[in-house]
């Protein structure tokens, strides 16, 4: 990295003594002060950080860009693989009988802590889809029609068993508080491609039932500068909090009322010595695109039935995962980095035989319309989607469901750059534990390989905190080569 | 003490002299060991698991030994042939590190082996001195001993300090670091008037004697501590610490000592007879994140909580990083994985739950029936001067209501009195103690599903009703007859002979009790509403973390009293006078009680259980004492239905007051659990040794010579020791970063070997010691602080310190700094004139984006924004939601406190200019600024403009400020003249009322120009 042009460490040569700071007198300000004084920067450096917008620390990229942007489809609760892409026979064969002892001896379970362990055999049927022939059960008929554009992956397996921490690991590598989710750290590290969005964005949906409950710190920036965090779309009101004028002012108001602020702030500078004033003349401009864009974003009146109903859409912007899925797109082809839909209903520890299928039908449809919507614009190669859960389900019965179980579940990633009709790593025959080691895919290997896709080697995106140099993979984390086309 | 050699000191001491000068030896603590640490330490450092053949660096008697290098001597020096070498299997660090030495860092480490490589031992873990104070040329510009530690290293480069800035900004300064509010109009110009020598130190002394400096300095802390108003984990349910906050605000307001404050709040419950207030400090163990998720393993989650605690001490008191001991020894500091668990242990007495639920696979007597709406215990009840206050307040506007009422009574009331009056006579002649029960009739009422009565009835002539067999919904019908005034209805669970060896299936206190009621004549039907139902025996129950007040829509009785007569009292919200004889209806769902007796009463009282009437009734209407009857006839009838009306909304006041108590989560000692080091933070392995508490190894050991277990109160003892060399450091940098901008060490998180080295070492050590030399004398130091030189210079940094110290870490000049969430809120409350002063009590909740909480389950929670005065409380109250913070707090970086955080992000963005351009609260304080303008005596636009900039800034407005304003300013006009924006909304933004005799138009004109002053930089920065 030392080789590169480093845009933190050329704000530090500018101030020529290095102090730990990192968001006081963030880009911002120098960059705008830039255009005010074209002096300031020089030749080349100032051509790389010229407008307003965040490069990002890994610039040039460790390897070549396949994907460019992420959509991660978060079933949050943890989908049960046994149900969708990890078929069992022998489990239901198993069925009803006292699960194997050899399997579960001194692990760890969540609620059937203590409880008689018997394996529930899948309920449902399993069919080999297009030419891959992958196996997907028939409540996924839309993600099987995709099944040669995406790579099943069966080998997942976290550290965190209940929701709360799980999620945070899925996002963020650690259980601790504090520490970036992924979407943080890619825009930390790649930038930003827009300057009129935010670069991660989180959209929310509710689902039936086995609800769940989730954080702001699922897409918190952590120790990094909080304008790396996540930003909530809300499904009601404002997309963003705060995007609209008050009310009864009109927009051009509005605009002369930044424009007097940027003036009396402009005054101010010119008596006063305080980089940050430039700064925040930059941000109410940012402030004013964003008025501006994120309604023209969530306003779906342009897009044609056809594509509605590709999506399964009833009526666009209620909210729903499909819904949401419309509107990723729309965010993916603005520029937004990162983007995040958590659909909350699959934690099945009851009546999984009803609200599974629920689930299922909830995010199926659009789950493959969105794969297929970004092929056909073009985007999906270089384009990454997520689907999967923080964990999976337990091969044993739970009265009417299953448990949590974190030493194996299925993902399903497309485009960006990894191989479509793959399957990657197998579980035993009961589903309960990932076997050979060569296609293991630990939380860490998963956010290894899909930086490595955004060209950003996982263990040279560091950051110093509390002494320490911090990393999305910790200290391990291996890349999936073999899912990469 | 340390058995670190004199020399060590005397030396950093020498060395600050020649600060920037290259001739002089290198130091080890300023030079070499961030360089290091930084690069080498990883693999050849303090943490045993990861050290590369066997060499460490750190120690200089092992690195010789190893033959790292040969003092003297670079050219025979291993480290120096490998950190020049190219050859990729010879460089170090190996590129695979991703580490790599800058030239000068290389020639650095060779001048430093041929010097005599000499180390010292890291400066935060001696025990700091008071070094002499250094010789400044510059005598007039000292005012306490702050200042010649900062100005001799100005002198050293040949800088002079700033110019001391201009009253009126070192006013708006003062204030707002020291109280968190601006100045007021007539606090500034008392300052500007007064000439005297001490006029500014008689400033500090009435900012520091203010209410609100407590409020101030409490917010750093309560993110230190984590203060929050729910739990975090999955549901993030409410906990109820709300007196801890006050307990933090007041020690500040009465200096209490920090070495106290630390105590009371490790172990004030180990104190000799705690006082309630030293019990509500130790809510400060109790402020970990918590869960009740199903399927969660107490187990794991006592080892989380139990870590939290570990960081949480280790950052706040000790300005250290011990997470990263959990799972493996530290890196770059000498802290151990067994010091960590040595730590953990000193709370291993802290009563709690790992899963605060009644979960079936983890069943525990304790938490029996506990689910989503419960409290997190323990707990104790303590008062609330807040509360008490609030519930006086309203007691008094209610009496004042009622007498007012009284004495102004016309001719037809006064007549409506007497008629009342002679009625009640009557009545109490009868029925003595004011109740009357009517005989009853009971039936059975049919759901649809389930045809056949499961229910009957034996009326008995006492009016009990016996109810057999299953529970049901059932009617109850009570004839009453004509003129009577029905104010009070009373249940009775009566005790049953019959019934008083219960079944396992029935008791007779087995059900709750719920009702809706009505009046019935014919087929004319009036239902009945209540204001209020209290109970002698109840069962609590909790709403998200709250009692519920009253039993008005269930009561459940006392279980464990099932022989006892047990009494509830509803009270109606408005009295009905039947003026035909009527039957009272009530429908009592699911009824499973044993036998119930009811009762009506003309007489209502505030209490419920006080209905009803007593001998002093009796003779208060037979003597016609009006001043005895006044209450009890204005809340029995309701023939002034305006006073009832306003009476019962303050009572609904009073009853949220809770009788001036509120709970608070405590910790409470119990045996304590076994505390086992947990291998790479494991808790499923109980493999390791099990350690005792302990402090951590490298630092002076508590006294213990009997050997016994160590408690939470001898580390707390410990941690304000004198010889402690870290506390009084921590809480000293971080004072510092307060009123200056940036720690003395910037890293104010961490004084290790990683952090940033002191850019006044001396000056940060003699702060420490005359810190405890004071006796911990928190205002002591604020004073010394904001007294100083320094702090009063201008914070124009000049030229050449632009480029030369961008930073400002030698402090040249004083540090513009943007205020903290809380404070940019209280600001704009107190320019608008919308603030609410008052201190202490429970949270409130400020406006914020409908649906916000719409991801939070277990329960679902809703969010309601206060509607009357506490919607402009300060930032401080604000309700502290960890998973969804308010997101105006969240914009301006104030910390979600899921963790201990010693500093805050001060960030620049975009969301910001969002909040205050279109928050409500932003956009109410602008039109509520803008009526006080116009408002204002004068009545010109520039006399106007004047006002408005003197109020927000502290200062007159500039030339060119004006002329822009007054140009915007028409622009304005013109555009509402257009109907370009709609007053009618804007003015109805918030729930301030706005002032009817001004113009709309022209105050929509100057919303606009205060929401410019609001929005502008200079107001939420301190400059």
């Amino acid at each position: 990295m030392n080789n590169h042009f480093d845009p933190e460490k050329f704000v530090q040569s500018i101030n020529r003594r290095t102090f730990l700071r990192n968001a006081a007198y963030g880009l911002g300000g120098l960059a705008l002060a830039s255009l005010l004084d074209p002096g300031l920067l020089r030749g080349a450096q100032a051509a790389v950080i010229k407008k307003g917008k965040w490069h990002g620390i890994v610039n040039p990229p460790h390897f070549p860009i396949r994907t460019r942007r992420i959509i991660h489809l978060c079933m949050a609760g943890g989908p049960s693989h046994l149900e969708s892409f990890d078929f069992k026979p022998k489990l239901k064969e198993l069925d009803g009988k006292p699960f194997p002892e050899s399997f579960t001896k001194g692990q760890q379970l969540a609620q059937l802590q203590g409880a008689e362990l018997k394996a529930r055999g899948p309920f449902c049927e399993f069919k080999k889809w297009g030419k891959s022939g992958q196996e997907i059960s028939t409540l996924f008929p839309y993600i099987g029609s995709i099944a040669d554009k995406i790579c099943i992956v069966r080998s997942m397996h976290t550290e965190q068993i209940n929701h709360d921490p799980a999620h945070a690991f899925m996002n963020s590598g650690s259980q601790i508080k504090g520490r970036p989710s992924m979407g943080s750290w890619l825009l930390y590290g790649l930038g930003a491609e827009t300057d009129s969005l935010p670069g991660f964005v989180v959209l929310t949906s509710r689902g039936k039932s086995g609800l769940q409950p989730i954080s702001a710190r699922q897409w918190s920036s952590g120790f990094l500068a909080s304008k790396f965090q996540g930003v909530l779309f809300q499904s009601k009101g404002n997309a963003v909090h705060y995007v609209g004028n008050p009310d009864g002012v009109c927009q051009s108001t509005q605009r002369q009322v930044i424009d007097e602020i940027n003036r009396l702030n402009g005054f101010t500078a010119e008596e006063h010595y305080d980089p940050e004033i430039a700064t925040r003349i930059s941000q109410y401009e940012l402030a004013f695109r964003m008025q501006t864009s994120v309604p023209e974003l969530t306003d779906f009146k342009k897009e044609p039935q056809n594509i509605l109903d590709l999506y399964g859409i009833k009526e666009p912007g209620d909210g729903t995962f499909a819904s949401n899925c419309l509107l990723a797109r729309r965010l993916a082809e603005r520029g937004v980095r990162f983007i995040q839909l958590y659909h909350r209903a699959w934690d099945h520890h009851g009546n999984l035989e009803a609200d599974f299928p629920g689930a299922a039908k909830d995010v199926d449809q659009a789950s493959a319309a969105l794969v297929k919507d970004l092929e056909q614009r073009g985007l999906l190669d270089d384009t990454l989607v997520l689907w999967g859960g923080e964990f999976g389900r337990t091969p044993m019965g739970q009265g009417s469901g299953r448990d949590h179980h974190i030493n194996a579940f299925s993902m399903w990633l497309a485009g960006g750059g990894v191989k479509g009709g793959l399957t990657w790593g197998q579980t035993d025959e009961l589903g309960y534990k990932y076997i050979d080691d060569a296609q293991k895919m630990h939380v860490h290997d998963l956010h290894a390989t899909m930086l490595y896709l955004c060209g950003i080697d996982h263990k040279r995106l560091t950051y110093r905190y509390q002494g320490r140099d911090f990393r999305l993979t910790d200290v391990s984390g291996e890349v999936a080569r073999g899912i990469i086309a | 003490m340390f058995g670190y050699p004199k020399k060590a000191i005397v030396l950093s001491a020498i060395s600050a002299l020649i600060f920037g000068a290259n001739a002089e030896p290198l130091r080890f603590n300023h030079d070499i060991r961030p360089i290091l640490s930084d690069n080498c330490f990883r693999c050849h450092g303090p943490d045993k698991n990861q050290r590369k053949k066997g060499l460490r660096l750190d120690i200089r008697e092992q690195a010789i030994e190893k033959k790292a290098f040969v003092p003297g001597k670079p050219e025979d020096s291993k480290l120096v042939t490998h950190i020049f070498s190219t050859d990729p299997d010879e460089i170090m660090p190996p590129p695979e590190s991703n580490k790599k030495l800058t030239a000068e860092q290389k020639e650095i480490l060779k001048r430093w082996i041929a010097e005599g490589a000499q180390y010292e031992p890291h400066w935060a873990y001696i025990k700091p001195v008071k070094a002499p104070l250094p010789a400044v040329k510059n005598k007039k510009w000292v005012s306490n001993q702050i200042d010649p530690f900062i100005l001799q290293q100005l002198e050293a480069k040949n800088w002079t300090p700033s110019p001391e800035a201009d009253k009126r900004t070192l006013l708006r300064r003062l204030s707002l670091d020291l109280t968190g509010l601006p100045p007021t109009l007539d606090e500034l110009n008392a300052f500007l008037r007064d000439n005297s020598s001490h006029a500014y130190e008689k400033q500090v002394d009435r900012l520091l004697a203010s209410p609100h400096y407590g409020e101030c300095m409490a917010v750093p802390w309560l993110d230190v501590a984590r203060f929050s108003d729910t739990v975090g984990y999955h549901g993030d349910q409410n906990q109820r610490i709300f007196p801890y906050r006050d307990y933090v605000i007041n020690a500040f307001n009465n200096n209490k000592p920090f070495d106290q404050f630390t105590i009371e709040q490790l172990a004030g419950d180990l104190l000799p007879h705690p006082t309630d207030e030293q019990l509500v400090a130790t809510g400060f163990n109790r402020l970990n994140m918590m869960t009740r998720e199903g399927g969660a393993q107490p187990k794991e989650y006592l080892a989380k909580y139990g870590a939290d605690r570990v960081r949480t001490v280790s950052g706040a008191f000790l300005g250290s990083t011990m997470a990263c001991c959990e799972c493996h020894d530290h890196k770059f500091d000498p802290f151990k994985t067994r010091d960590f668990y040595s730590m953990k242990a000193f709370f291993a007495d802290v009563k709690q739950w790992g899963v605060y639920a009644d979960y079936g696979y983890t069943p525990n007597p304790e938490l029996r029936g506990v689910g989503n709406e419960h409290p997190f215990y323990p707990e104790i009840e303590v008062d609330s001067p807040y509360l008490k206050s609030r519930m006086a307040d309203f007691t008094k506007r209610i009496d004042t209501a009622i007498a007012d009422a009284s004495k102004k009574m016309n001719k037809q009331q006064k007549k409506n009195f007497d008629v009342w009056r002679k009625w009640s006579t009557d009545f109490v002649k009868v029925h003595t103690n004011g109740w009357f029960t009517p005989t009853p009739s009971a039936q059975y009422v049919k759901k649809e599903m389930n045809s056949t009565p499961n229910t009957n009835f034996v009326i008995e002539a006492s009016g009990n009703i016996q109810f057999v067999g299953k529970p049901g919904d059932t009617e109850v019908s009570l004839p009453l007859s004509n003129g009577l005034w029905l104010s009070a209805i009373r249940v009775e669970l009566v005790p049953d002979k019959k019934l008083a060896v219960p079944t396992k299936k029935k008791r007779p206190t087995d059900s709750s009790i719920s009702f809706t009621a009505k009046l019935e004549n014919g087929t004319n039907k009036t239902s009945l509403d209540f204001y209020h139902a209290e109970a002698d025996h109840k069962k609590d129950r909790f709403s998200n973390g709250a009692s519920v007040i009253g039993v008005k829509d269930m009561w459940q009785p006392d279980p464990d009293l099932d022989n006892e007569l047990q009494t509830a009292v509803w009270v109606l919200s408005k009295p009905v006078h039947l003026s035909t004889n009527e039957t009272l209806k009530l429908d009592f769902k699911e009824n499973g009680v044993a036998a119930l007796r009811i009762s009506v009463s003309p007489f209502a009282a505030t209490a419920p259980m006080a209905s009803g009437a007593n001998d002093a009734l009796a003779k208060a209407l037979r003597k016609n004492d009006r001043s005895n009857l006044q209450t009890t006839y204005y809340l029995s009838t309701a023939w002034d239905t305006n006073t009832l009306a306003d009476v019962r909304k303050w009572q609904r006041e009073v009853l949220e007051c809770r009788n001036g108590r509120a709970y608070t989560m405590v910790t409470k000692q119990m045996e304590p659990m076994v505390t086992h080091i947990l291998p790479r933070g494991n808790w499923q392995d109980d493999s390791a040794p099990i350690v005792e508490p302990a402090t951590p190894a490298f630092l002076p050991a508590p006294p213990n010579p009997t050997n016994r277990r160590l408690t939470r109160l001898d580390l707390a003892q410990w941690i304000v020791s004198p010889d402690n060399p870290l506390t009084s450091r921590a809480i000293m940098n971080r004072m510092w970063k307060q009123f200056f901008g940036t720690g003395i060490s910037a890293t104010v998180e961490d004084l290790g070997t990683q952090g940033d080295p002191p850019s006044h070492p001396e000056l940060l050590d003699w702060l420490a010691v005359e810190f405890q030399e004071s006796g911990w004398n928190i205002k002591h130091m604020v004073k010394l602080m904001v007294m100083s030189s320094t702090y009063r210079e201008a914070s124009n940094l000049r030229s050449p310190m632009r480029d030369e110290d961008p930073n400002d870490r030698l402090l040249s000049a004083q540090e513009p700094r943007r205020l903290d969430a809380e404070f940019v809120r209280d600001n704009a409350l107190s320019i608008a004139g919308l603030i609410n002063l008052q201190v202490g009590g429970p949270s409130a909740f400020p406006y914020q984006p409908a649906g916000y909480y719409a991801n939070i389950q277990f329960p679902e929670r809703d969010y309601y924004p206060d509607k009357d005065d506490r919607q402009y409380r300060r930032g401080i109250y604000a309700h502290w939601q960890r998973t969804f913070l308010q997101p105006m707090l969240a914009n301006f970086d104030a910390p979600s406190r899921e963790e201990s955080v010693c500093t805050r992000n001060i960030s620049n963005s975009p969301q910001q200019a969002l909040t205050l351009l279109n928050d409500p609260t932003f956009v109410e304080c602008s039109r509520v600024f803008a009526q006080n303008v116009l408002l204002q005596k004068s009545k010109t636009d520039d006399g106007r403009l004047d006002y408005a900039f003197e109020k927000a800034l502290a200062r007159p407005i500039k030339q060119n400020e004006k002329h822009s304003l007054l140009e915007f300013l028409n622009q304005q006009r013109q555009n509402v003249a257009e109907h370009k924006d709609d007053p009618d909304k804007l003015m109805h933004v918030g729930i301030a009322p706005t002032t009817s005799t001004l113009d709309k138009n022209e105050l929509t004109a100057w919303t606009q120009v205060c929401r410019v002053i609001l929005n502008m930089h200079e107001t939420i920065t301190r400059y």
